[in-house]
């Protein structure tokens, strides 16, 4: 028999939903980086306005979806 | 010295430049992203994954929505000539038998550049952004809920927009009326308006 220190636990794997937060997050952040490059590369008042309202607001819901990922992870490793 | 060229300082060629540095920040951030979905589940959630993100999602995106808003912010402003809706006021602006306040100064050149934005936007921070809540709308009625059937100005013009080349001019101060002690307060109020006097900037009808 050893005394080798036993291995401290692994933290709890992490849950699905916090994969399907992190998959959407890049979705929605592709779909509003395509909007800004079509409006650079044609700009106009329609991509504009769509750049404005599509774009920046799935840019938004990205982060938003990023940041309620983190705060998951740090929730489920009990840092927060 | 020409100013013309790949490093002049006008506003044309550092949009270029903007518009440039957006495309490459965009590309960049997508290629992270893309990276990321390509990517395991058990790995999107993984520490790395997350750092990656911070640069991909947050930095670069942020990056390429702001250069987006600047470049779109300067190529939109002389949009209202694009949609027919405007077609009868920029004929009379462009049309050189006009004596309308507009033809006049776009005749001899007094605003050089972006007519329309130029005294329909308020100067400053607030205009800018007023101007853009303003322009969202104006696509939504002509792309979705339809042009309305009069045409007419949404709120009353901003006495400020006159002040500001010719408030305080040579000019301006040799009229009577503009320094008298009791319509100097008002016009400076915007409590009398400018057309009170003088012409009407366009057509009194619609042209």
């Amino acid at each position: 028999m050893s005394d080798a220190p036993a291995t401290p636990p692994a933290p709890p794997a992490a849950p699905p939903g916090s994969a399907r937060l992190i998959t959407a997050a890049c979705a929605l952040g592709l779909l509003g980086i395509g909007f800004s490059l079509a409006h650079f590369v044609w700009p106009g008042p329609l991509l504009f306005a769509l750049f404005m309202i599509v774009g920046q607001g799935s840019f938004g819901l990205a982060l938003l979806l990023y940041v309620i990922a983190i705060f998951t992870d740090l929730r489920r490793k009990k840092v927060l | 010295m020409s100013n013309e060229g790949l490093f002049s300082g006008s506003t044309e060629n550092v949009m270029r430049w903007v518009s440039g540095a957006g495309i490459l920040l965009g590309l960049a951030a997508a290629g992270i992203l893309i990276v990321v979905l390509l990517r395991k589940p058990e790995w999107r959630v993984s520490a790395h994954a997350k750092w990656a993100l911070l640069v991909g999602l947050l930095v670069l995106p942020g990056m390429t929505m702001l250069s987006g808003n600047v470049v779109g912010f300067h190529k939109v402003k002389n949009s209202c000539t694009q949609c027919h809706t405007m077609d009868r006021w920029v004929n009379d602006m462009r049309d050189p038998k006009s004596t309308t306040l507009v033809a006049k100064h776009f005749q001899n050149r007094w605003i050089p550049d972006d007519q329309c934005y130029t005294c329909h936007t308020g100067y400053g921070l607030a205009g800018n952004i007023q101007a853009k809540i303003g322009g969202l709308g104006h696509v939504t009625h002509e792309y979705v809920t339809g042009v309305p059937d009069v045409i007419k100005i949404h709120r009353p013009f901003n006495v400020d927009t006159c002040l500001h080349c010719h408030g305080e001019s040579a000019k301006y101060l040799k009229i009577e009326q503009h320094v008298d002690a009791e319509m100097k307060p008002k016009i400076l109020s915007g409590e009398l308006s400018c057309f009170e006097c003088h012409a009407s900037p366009h057509p009194r009808k619609q042209p």
